[in-house]
């Protein structure tokens, strides 16, 4: 790769650019120009080619998939065109409408409102806190960041597991719930409610040390200005922070909302998430099962475009909105 | 009188909150370490406290769990992350941060496009491709798709701190007739060598971490990744939670190692890219 580094590389034909004299000086302009125009794309290339095959192309095959009949046959895979028949079946059933979308979205909202809101709550905090403090803070929030998925999720099972539970057994103690006949994961409210807090837990670090980064930004100047005219915390909050770091809140919120749609992990492994139980299904894991444990690649494609296209939408609204920010020009 | 009351209301107030905050991140991370250790892990229940300390769990994992060929997996595949999504990233940022050429808002576009796509979308089409490929079941055909999903954040993250190197460093050594090797190696790579240990650790990391992929991708037993290692003790009806999380301890303590170690260089990795945008 170094090579396409070098200024003035291996002669190429010039093909763009009409051609004029073909004297000394002429020529090595042209040859600059060319590698002027040519450097940034050799230097995307890789980049480039790894995204369209890994990422844009399999989006097309699925976009393709969802309008199929997929079968293996012979070790090969063979598909019939359908149309669009996934898309009517999917979004003709009372499953997508009553559960998967319901599911999906609530779910969503809860856990970008609640970590927007803690994040933002911590960031106020490690703010106001002293170096001490705020490095052992900051450690445990890094902490509950740097949990993996997989294993945060297997911990929060742990704690609201029936009967050993330590969740369910204080709870027991407390006389709130039967301890051997109550399990917290086969109803869709407490099965989402510990989701929730396993997300919420994973996702409030990187708002809260984004939100802080930009707390630090605020000139001091304008909360002793805002203290003068009278101004109780919560109006300096809503009247000088907000609106100062404005394009902050705006951009951890679009990313946990992005993030929080596609919450696949924190649900499969729950006790019923893997398919099991269908009042807990969201749309990726409806999408999964359908392809994977009851091999319909069919509908489980339409879901999954279903799911791409819901995401688009919202970031169409992030790409937007960090165009306005317009600190910088892309 | 009143002013130093409210300040010991509000120093109240903080200590109680700052408590609230550490119970709240650190107990999963504790009842995780110390469930690992309890020799009787599995009837543990409600006591904070663990009846004993004892690393049978840990011992049963690689012996009878094959564990240390998962976390070998996974280290393969994430070093190859690292390395790939690094080299990759690093040129493409230089390339959106330092020329200015056609289409250069349209790229930047497309790969934060590209940052939504679920995985849901990627793992039906690709597992197709891969089966079609014979590449189930192989680290390099994971580390592939790891480099994929990487890359955009380490795109986005790295452009930053390649915006962040003055111009005319790099014209004084020009002038100074540097080549553009040189100055790469000289001048250039050291400075954004710090964005570059932290998109690093964040490629590690989704390689680390990611389960879908591995799971859907990975069925021949001694090809697991430790995340999905671990779904080996996770029974339907009766779970073994000491190997549980003895597993889970093994796969959380390096990530968390590493948060620690460059956390002055994670907050300014985010600030220069997610927050500048």
């Amino acid at each position: 790769m170094k090579e396409t580094l070098v200024d003035g590389g291996p002669e190429a034909p010039a093909r763009r650019g009409p051609p004029k004299s073909d004297g000394g000086a002429e020529s090595a302009r042209r040859r600059k120009k060319l590698v002027t125009v040519t450097r940034p794309w050799l230097l995307l290339a890789p980049s480039l080619l790894v995204l369209a095959g890994l990422l844009l192309w399999p989006l097309i095959q699925v976009g393709k998939l969802s309008m199929q009949d997929y079968e293996v046959k012979f070790g090969g895979g063979v598909g019939t065109f359908t149309g669009f028949d996934h898309y009517t079946d999917l979004l003709s059933s009372g499953l997508l409408w009553k559960t998967v979308l319901p599911n999906t979205v609530f779910f969503a909202i809860a856990c970008v409102g609640l970590t927007v809101a803690l994040g933002t709550l911590v960031a106020l905090l490690l703010n106001r806190l002293g170096h001490f403090w705020r490095l052992i803070c900051s450690i445990a929030i890094l902490a509950a960041w740097a949990m993996p998925a997989v294993t945060g999720t297997y911990v929060w099972i742990w704690l609201f597991q029936p009967q050993d539970g330590m969740v369910s057994q204080i709870a027991g103690s407390l006389g709130l719930i039967d301890p051997e006949t109550t399990n917290w994961f086969t109803e869709r409210g407490p099965f989402y409610a510990i989701a929730t807090l396993n997300v919420i837990h994973h996702g409030f670090p990187f708002v809260a040390i984004t939100v802080l980064a930009g707390l630090m930004t605020i000139p001091k100047e304008l909360y002793e200005a805002g203290e003068l005219d009278g101004a109780n915390a919560w109006q300096r909050f809503w009247n000088i922070t907000v609106p100062t770091i404005k394009p902050v809140f705006l951009v951890v919120t679009i990313l946990s909302t992005i993030w929080d749609f596609k919450v696949f992990t924190q649900i499969y492994l729950q006790p019923g998430g893997d398919g099991s139980n269908e009042d807990v299904y969201n749309l990726g894991v409806f999408s999964y099962i359908q392809a994977f444990a009851k091999n319909d690649y069919g509908t489980g494609a339409a879901a999954a475009v279903l799911l791409t296209v819901l995401l688009l939408l919202i970031t169409v609204v992030y790409i937007r909105t960090l165009f306005r920010q317009g600190e910088e020009d892309l | 009188m009143s002013t130093r009351r409210t300040t010991l209301t509000s120093r109240a107030g903080l200590s109680v909150a700052v408590a609230a905050l550490l119970v709240f991140t650190l107990f999963p991370v504790y009842w995780m370490i110390s469930t690992a250790l309890d020799p009787k892990a599995s009837l543990r229940g409600s006591d904070v406290l663990p009846s004993g300390i004892s690393f049978e769990h840990f011992t049963y994992v690689f012996e009878k769990g094959n564990f240390g060929t998962y976390l070998l997996n996974s280290a393969l595949v994430g070093l190859a992350t690292i390395v790939a999504a690094g080299v990759l990233s690093l040129f493409a940022a230089i390339a959106v941060a330092r020329f200015k050429f056609r289409f250069r808002t349209s790229v930047l576009i497309m790969i934060l496009i590209v940052q939504m796509v679920p995985l849901e979308a990627l793992v039906i089409p690709l597992f197709i491709q891969m089966r079609d490929y014979d590449m189930l079941n192989s680290l390099l055909g994971l580390s592939v798709v790891y480099i994929a999903l990487s890359l955009p954040f380490a795109i986005w993250t790295l452009r930053g701190f390649v915006a962040t190197v003055p111009k005319e460093v790099e014209e004084a050594a020009y002038i100074d007739g540097a080549s553009w090797p040189r100055m790469f190696w000289s001048v250039l790579l050291p400075l954004v060598a710090p964005g570059l240990v932290a998109t690093s650790i964040f490629a590690f990391i989704t390689a680390w971490n990611e389960f879908v992929f591995a799971y859907t991708f990975m069925k021949g037993s001694d090809k697991y990744t430790a995340a999905v290692g671990i779904y080996q003790f996770f029974g339907e009806n009766s779970t073994a939670w000491g190997p549980v999380m003895a597993s889970s301890t093994l796969v959380t303590l390096p990530v968390m190692i590493f948060f620690v170690v460059i956390h002055r260089k994670l907050g300014s990795g985010l600030a220069a890219g997610a927050v500048k945008g």
